[in-house]
């Protein structure tokens, strides 16, 4: 795809979007059923078992329910808003996913400022968040609404600056050319910027030890606590969504992604390396208890976007010596 | 093809406008504020200014319209429950917006037609005109904004001794 407008670039960005859309609803899809198995593991018991071979078609039994369950619009919401806000969170994830590079050289949507366009793009869906919580006409949404934005907000900050350490050592915004210029050695020198990154992801996508924004214990499900059936399944994908692209994505410029193999084994390779990383961040969301809305944005401001900065100071000392 | 992407593009950033001029209710407000963001960075895109659409969208409609959204969440509420906005009729307004509009267009014309996509700059051109021949310029928007932070601060008594 290229940046000017034509009829083929029009065809192929919408069959981008689908494309991106079937894979978030499959990666949503496993990602519902290794979450379960991952969080059974840790609390020493076996997870769904009885659908299908492992367990593999609970999820899928679970969303033929979803989609056959009654789609509720709450006396005080402000219809339109509110039943349009599921995809106003949706489609810029899906969106952002199209800039990951998945093939050694090629990219779904190969621009010369991707890696800005990956970390814009899903910015939006805060929109969307607190669109959805509002429109509730509901208290506690409308709060988790608001958590969620200025969480979300505050670690924008660390996440594009410990992407920018990347930047800088490869010169070149390209996530194609980062991915191709990736080195061993940038493991060690990036390792704090890679923490940053996953630590601010797990952040920017409001998911345990951050899950402020849908505290059920306190908010009940927050932004989307008025939100049933179809429309809550896609807050469920948006969220499977962003793990994935933000998996894929680190994966790719942290860990070298298809480190040069071609075609479909550099893919394979890729997608191994993002199934770590979601594990580790599920393993991270079982875990550790929830943090404070006070200690959030004291970690986001006071540790998180120092850290990025030293670690970008530390990257521009190396790469002036290289 | 290069009108039928302008002109969507374009009815998407006017259609936005028209909504923030006549929506009763502040959030149907700042979704049609959002679109009219939306297109001014497809705009940007059609003339071949990559970094400037994905900074538009990253700054905009990421950061400073939440911040809007804050705002209108912190207005007073209707019984029903919702903010909203008297629609006043103020001709000295009307005024001034009519005189921008047309000061823009006069200053503007000179560089129509828009014929078509222009090329734009490249990533490195941007950056070398941004910390070459415009450094000073540059800087002086920073410091700009570093003055209106304190002003802020200092207008509205924070710190630790509020």
């Amino acid at each position: 795809m290229s940046e000017t407008a034509s009829w083929t670039g029009l065809a192929l960005g919408a069959a981008g979007g689908l494309g991106a859309g079937l894979v978030i609803a499959l990666a949503a899809l496993f990602g519902v059923w290794w979450e379960r198995k991952v969080s059974a593991r840790i609390q020493m018991r076996f997870g769904p078992q009885q659908a299908g071979p492992f367990g593999l078609l609970q999820t899928l039994s679970d969303t033929v329910k979803l989609v056959l369950k009654e789609d509720i619009l709450p006396a005080r919401a402000d219809r339109g808003p509110f039943l349009r806000a599921p995809l106003l969170v949706f489609v810029p994830i899906a969106t952002s996913l199209l800039a990951v590079p998945l093939v050694t050289g090629w990219a779904p949507l190969d621009s010369s400022v991707g890696a800005l366009f990956f970390l814009a793009v899903p910015s939006v869906s805060v929109i969307g968040i607190l669109v959805g919580g509002w429109s509730s006409g509901n208290t506690y949404a409308t709060l988790g609404g608001l958590r969620g934005a200025s969480q979300m907000i505050a670690y924008e900050v660390p996440r594009s600056l410990s992407v920018l350490s990347v930047v800088v050592l490869a010169g070149s915004m390209r996530p194609v050319v980062m991915m191709g210029e990736w080195r061993w050695w940038w493991i060690p020198l990036l390792a704090v910027a890679f923490v940053v990154y996953l630590i601010s992801s797990i952040a920017e996508m409001n998911r345990g030890p951050f899950d402020m924004p849908e505290a059920e214990s306190e908010l009940v499900a927050g932004y989307f606590a008025d939100y049933s059936g179809i429309r809550w399944a896609i807050f469920m994908m948006s969220e499977y969504g962003s793990i994935v692209a933000a998996s894929l994505f680190g994966a790719a410029v942290f860990l070298g992604g298809t480190h040069g193999l071609p075609g479909v084994w550099g893919l394979l390779v890729l997608i191994v390396e993002a199934i770590l990383i979601i594990t580790i961040i599920m393993w991270v969301k079982w875990t550790f208890p929830r943090f404070r809305s006070d200690q959030l944005m004291s970690l986001a401001w006071k540790v998180l976007t120092p850290m990025a900065l030293l670690q970008l100071v530390v990257v521009g000392v190396v790469t002036a010596w290289l | 093809m290069n009108l039928v992407a302008y002109s969507l593009v374009a009815l998407v950033t006017l259609a936005g406008a028209a909504v923030v001029l006549s929506a009763r209710e502040t959030m149907r407000l700042v979704i049609g504020l959002g679109a009219f963001l939306l297109g001014m960075a497809g705009l940007y895109l059609y003339h071949g200014m990559a970094l400037l659409a994905a900074s538009q969208v990253f700054l905009y409609v990421g950061g400073v319209l939440v911040l809007f959204i804050f705002a209108i969440m912190a207005l007073r509420r209707d019984p029903d429950g919702r903010a909203r906005i008297a629609v006043r009729f103020d001709l000295g307004a009307a005024a001034v917006c009519a005189g921008l509009f047309v000061l823009l267009v006069v200053c503007l014309a000179p560089l129509a037609p828009f014929a078509g996509p222009g090329s734009g700059f490249t990533l490195e051109q941007s950056g070398a005109l941004l910390l070459g021949d415009y450094l000073v310029q540059f800087e002086i928007v920073g410091v700009l904004l570093l003055v209106a932070l304190v002003a802020a601060l200092s207008m509205t008594g924070g710190g630790e001794d509020r």
